[in-house]
């Protein structure tokens, strides 16, 4: 089909991505295309979509339509880095689940894509493997820890791609990028070949350019899994139709947000006003604490689950070491970057006898306030819409944000992960040449809800593109 | 904090380059973390997980083998054992 030149900003109709990364007569371009927007823009750290059809099904309703697949997700015979140097050789020796699922619906893996270390971070700038940029201007960052994923969609080279959100890792960088990003209600999505960061907070999800295209793909991956003890039977929610009753926190007024955001957050409010929909400011006592409540519990979980990383198995072996336990020491030191052994070390402090309830005990505490404020906003709402990020999406090198301000803006985000609800980011605004995304929240299990209702605004704004999108290969 | 003491348990060795930088970071934290004290929790009971309800086992039986793909990621190796330093 022939397609007018792209405007960026403006939103291009579907493209057909069945049949490109397998026998689609567009394979050959779709390539060359991925392979030149990738030396660009640093989306993926394996692009390899021959190695990506071993697995695939040749038929279902995804056939041959390519995605990409973040780093810390297991794909058996691709590296799995997790974008560390402890983890750079690594090669899986099996499949996750939930790409499993997908590949036997047909899709095929044509790459891992970039992320923070063990998906620590909010810029993709914590990869100690390569940098990614950001589609929409290549001087700042694609918003992390899914950034590989969120900017190889944006970018144009797959659909949807795969991320792991903790404590907002998939509606952030879809945010920053100017897409969909769907954070699943937790265990909803079988964890079988996710690498642990913190167990209780995060669950695996997608990037998407469509909410169709997030829709299908969920549909083919949730369900439990006898291979992920935690994860849960899908419980789907009576479909809610019409008119829907939003909660706002009306604290999100006390956090420092741009004022692109701001106005982003106006103009969502007044269009989902005109689409029928009623809003209510409410007030969520806990707000303030959910970035504490969500650190201390983070970092404590990552510091146990990373004890595994020692230098015997495999992954990062330190050259030359007198017994084992320096060999585990050097190791550890060797391959983990700042970000990493920051988390750690905090994890281990605040899991110290003597500081527990201090910190570790109150922090799950608080987890449970938090937990029955969303409770409460549910039994009056339908909904819970909040700003994804308070800034649009930073300039690299943290010329303007530094690692503890990135870790403080979390604070729209972490909320989803600590009460285990699902949420899904979506474009509402391009200002200034950069897209500002918002979220819906929902009560566990009623991710149809938040589809619906993004399908919704996806019909006033759908995802805008970023130069250089439609891909060259359509 | 004994940021070397925790730095022990955690098995890492900082280096002071380390010690200055994450020491600064950690320290930020902790102060941050403070305001927790400032919520009454009295009563509340804690959340380890946010909706599991149940533990589940899977069925206790043999699974087929994948000692060789697992060995090939072994940093070092003799045959099928996995070479570490003298422990003694």
């Amino acid at each position: 089909m022939k397609r007018h030149a792209a405007q960026p900003g403006r939103a291009s109709g579907a493209l057909e991505w069945r049949g490109l990364a397998s026998t689609g007569p567009g394979r050959g371009k779709w390539k060359t295309f991925a392979e030149a927007r990738d030396a660009e823009l640093g989306c993926f750290l394996q692009l390899d979509p021959e190695l990506g059809q071993d697995g695939s099904s040749d038929s279902g309703p995804l056939a041959g339509t390519p995605f990409g697949v973040k780093d810390n997700i297991a794909v058996r015979r691709f590296r799995l880095t997790c974008g560390s140097r402890m983890l750079r050789d690594f090669v899986s020796p099996y499949t996750a689940t939930a790409v499993e699922r997908l590949q036997k619906a047909g899709a095929v893996v044509a790459g891992k894509t970039n992320l923070d270390e063990f998906g620590m971070g909010s810029s993709t700038e914590n990869s100690a493997l390569r940098e990614t940029k950001n589609p929409w201007d290549p001087r700042r960052v694609p918003g992390g820890s899914s950034g590989g994923s969120a900017a190889a969609v944006a970018a144009g080279i797959v659909p949807f791609a795969l991320g792991s959100d903790t404590g907002g890792s998939i509606r952030q960088p879809a945010a920053f990028c100017g897409v969909y990003g769907l954070k699943p209600t937790w265990g909803s999505v079988s964890r079988f070949g996710l690498v642990a960061y913190a167990s209780s907070l995060e669950v695996i999800g997608i990037v998407s350019k469509t909410v169709d295209t997030a829709s299908q793909a969920f549909e083919v991956m949730r369900g439990q899994d006898p291979l992920d003890h935690s994860s849960l039977p899908w419980q789907p929610q009576p479909r809610k139709d019409g008119r829907l009753r939003i909660h706002v926190p009306r604290e999100c007024a006390t956090v420092p947000m741009h004022e692109d955001v701001t106005k982003a957050f106006e103009k969502t409010r007044s269009m989902l006003r005109d689409l029928g929909h009623t809003l209510e400011e409410v007030s969520f006592p806990t707000f303030e604490h959910v970035v504490s409540s969500y650190y201390v519990i983070a970092t404590a979980e990552a510091s146990a689950n990373l004890a595994r990383f020692d230098g015997v198995r495999y992954g990062h072996r330190t050259a030359s070491s007198d017994n084992p336990e320096q060999m585990t020491l050097a190791s550890r030191n060797e391959g983990f970057g700042d970000e990493v052994k920051l988390r750690i070390l905090l994890g281990t402090y605040v899991l110290r006898s003597g500081f527990q309830d201090e910190y570790y005990m109150r922090a799950q505490k608080i987890r449970t306030a938090i937990r029955m404020d969303f409770e409460k906003a549910f039994a009056g709402a339908d909904l819970v819409l909040m700003p994804v990020y308070p800034v649009p999406p930073f300039a690299r090198g943290s010329a303007d944000s530094d690692p503890f301000s990135q870790k403080l803006a979390d604070i729209f985000t972490c909320s989803a992960n600590l009460a285990g609800l699902p949420a899904m980011s979506f474009p509402a605004s391009v200002e200034n040449g950069l897209p500002i995304g918002m979220q819906f929240l929902a009560p566990p299990f009623a991710e149809d809800l938040l589809l619906s209702a993004c399908r919704q605004v996806e019909e006033v704004f759908p995802s805008p593109d970023a130069p250089g999108y439609p891909a060259g290969w359509s | 904090m004994e940021l070397d003491a925790t730095a022990r348990m955690a098995r890492l060795t900082l280096t002071p380059r380390d010690l200055e930088k994450l020491g600064k970071a950690v320290e930020q934290m902790l102060r941050y973390f403070s305001h927790m004290k400032e919520i009454d929790v009295d009563g509340l009971a804690p959340t380890t997980h946010a909706l599991l309800r149940e533990n589940r086992v899977r069925a206790d039986h043999n699974e087929a083998s994948q000692a060789d793909a697992l060995l090939a990621n072994a940093p070092q190796r003799e045959e099928r054992f996995i070479v570490v330093p003298n422990v003694l």
